[in-house]
């Protein structure tokens, strides 16, 4: 039997969680809704008081808090940013995280912060820089790193590994979780036009400690990953078919732009808890 | 890091830096092999682009409207240029911006008051997001640790207060206070008065209500009123709260 990346670190299921975002500061630590636990984008955290540490401490003393961050820049040609990571080290801490996650991608260049997840050549070059990034982060922080796969619209130039080998070859060598977003891989079928759910076999599902649904936008030539919907049919049946395969796994509903309500982000997770359990009775 | 690799960062950071047509041309020279449809590739300049420019319009919406949309989209093409994004929280992009309005005034052709209420909406942020927390109990009255004093030829306070009912503000100087409320969490604001300086110079200094009345010739009830008032807004901590 493969033993797995959470099994290998004591990593439990939790359930499904939601983002505490902006507009939930004041009523998400206090909603009677079923939740399992709360994610949060460090960069919000880090470096701002007032209202997002109110909101954090009220949140961490009902549930598990994951950070999951958008800045660690673990592909790009930058150094580390070591006040970020010590920042991010201490946050870990603080809320007792029991694995935090970023990206496979770029997000700096020539100390320019692009506030986005730009993509990577999926090259053995890259593989090789991106593998001692992790492994200092992991060993900076001290607690287990999820990587996720994330979206891209074009791919980059001097490819030679398919997407699933890169993902494959960077987890496997550096040691690290998969934090596998079903959306991202719907959208990135889509839009490069390959078999979802071939792609999802390739990977080393094993190693996939977290899973994120999500919606996205449709526009005539591209599909963008804008985290701005409900979470589609097909990506539900995508996330079945994964969850057939990891068994339970701890699970984000991902909703940052065009929110209605907090309540229908819940409502999306109640749909979530329900997949999980349903898979853990097949 | 492998020499390809650094080639593709150096020509990706060329374009991002400056994303257009000419840009974009010169990004596939660099890379003669390369067939991603162009259309696909320019997302990500819009998108790198279009963060800076989502941050401003949250950080200053007032300046915004004061300036007009089309010197208001100079200003922001401009400043993007200057690639002001160098701190991982994307707000943090904003705290030049006054600066820079203020260095255009006159080139651009902005409203003489631009400045001033470009340097107020970035304390509204500054404050509201300050480190400096409030501490749960104080033992004497004690100035909020997020107060910020700004000096200003314009009655930037009174004009953010109509909320769009005074088209421009008044000319003449202001010292305007902002801080936020320990409780609330959101930014305060008010001209410094009599009252708000006086209770803060009790804060700073440790004088009691009865020192200020023998001092000054105030009724010590006016002074312990506005002290009542003033630890209520939250301008000064106070320990019986
Ligand atoms: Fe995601």
């Amino acid at each position: 039997m493969v033993v797995t990346y959470a099994r290998r670190h004591g990593l439990q299921p939790l359930g499904v969680g939601i983002g505490l975002r902006r507009s939930f500061y004041e009523e998400l630590p206090r909603t009677e809704r079923a939740l399992d636990w709360v994610e949060i984008i460090p960069e919000n955290f880090l470096s701002l008081g007032g209202r997002p540490q109110r909101a954090l401490d009220a949140c961490r003393e009902r549930w598990p808090v994951l950070p999951h961050g958008v800045g660690l820049d673990i592909g790009g040609p930058d150094a580390l940013d070591v006040d970020y990571v010590t920042g991010l080290a201490a946050l870990v801490k603080r809320v007792d995280a029991p694995f935090f996650s970023d990206h496979l991608c770029y997000s700096r260049l020539g100390g320019v912060y692009l506030h986005d997840l730009l993509p990577l050549p999926f090259t053995e070059a890259v593989v090789e820089h991106v593998v001692p990034r992790v492994r200092e982060v992991v060993a900076r922080v001290g607690r287990p790193f999820l990587l996720e796969n994330p979206s891209y619209y074009a791919n980059m130039p001097g490819g030679t590994l398919s997407e699933a080998d890169f993902l494959r070859h960077v987890v496997e060598e550096a040691d690290c979780g998969l934090l596998l977003d079903v959306n991202n891989v719907y959208v990135n079928a889509r839009n490069h036009g390959y078999d979802a759910r071939a792609f999802m076999d390739a990977l080393p599902l094993e190693r996939v400690a977290q899973i994120h649904l999500a919606g996205h936008t449709i526009y005539p030539d591209v599909i963008i990953d804008t985290h701005g919907d409900r979470v589609c049919d097909d990506v539900w049946s995508l996330y079945r078919y994964v969850l057939d395969r990891t068994g339970p796994v701890s699970t984000l509903i991902e909703w940052d732009q065009d929110i209605p309500s907090m309540e229908a982000v819940l409502d999306e997770a109640d749909l979530a808890r329900a997949a999980l359990r349903e898979g853990a009775g097949r | 890091m492998k020499p390809s690799l650094k080639h593709f960062f150096d020509s990706m950071g060329t374009y991002l830096a400056r994303p257009g047509g000419e840009s974009l041309e010169e990004l596939y020279t660099a890379h003669p092999e390369w067939r991603a449809p162009s259309s696909r590739v320019s997302l990500y300049g819009d998108f790198v682009r279009g963060h800076v420019r989502s941050a401003l319009e949250k950080l200053f919406p007032m300046l915004r409207g004061a300036v007009g949309a089309e010197a208001w989209n100079a200003l922001v093409e401009d400043y993007t240029l200057t690639r002001p994004a160098r701190h991982h929280e994307v707000n943090h992009m904003g705290e030049g911006f006054p600066a820079f309005v203020a260095d255009g005034v006159s080139s651009r052709g902005l409203p003489p008051h631009a400045p001033a209420l470009a340097r107020f909406e970035w304390s509204d942020f500054a404050v509201f997001s300050s480190q400096a927390e409030s501490p749960e109990r104080v033992e004497r009255l004690t100035p909020n640790p997020t107060l910020l004093v700004l000096e200003q030829p314009y009655r930037i306070c009174a004009y953010v207060r109509a909320k769009g009912a005074v088209v421009v503000p008044q000319a003449g100087d202001e010292l305007a206070l902002l801080w936020r409320h320990p409780a609330h969490l959101v930014t305060y604001y008010q001209e410094a008065t009599p009252h708000a300086l006086l209770v803060l110079k009790m804060a700073v200094e440790g004088l009691s209500a009865s020192d200020v009345a023998v001092a000054t010739g105030m009724p010590e009830a006016d002074i312990l009123g506005a002290v009542a008032r003033l630890s209520r807004d939250g301008l000064v901590l106070s320990p019986d709260a």
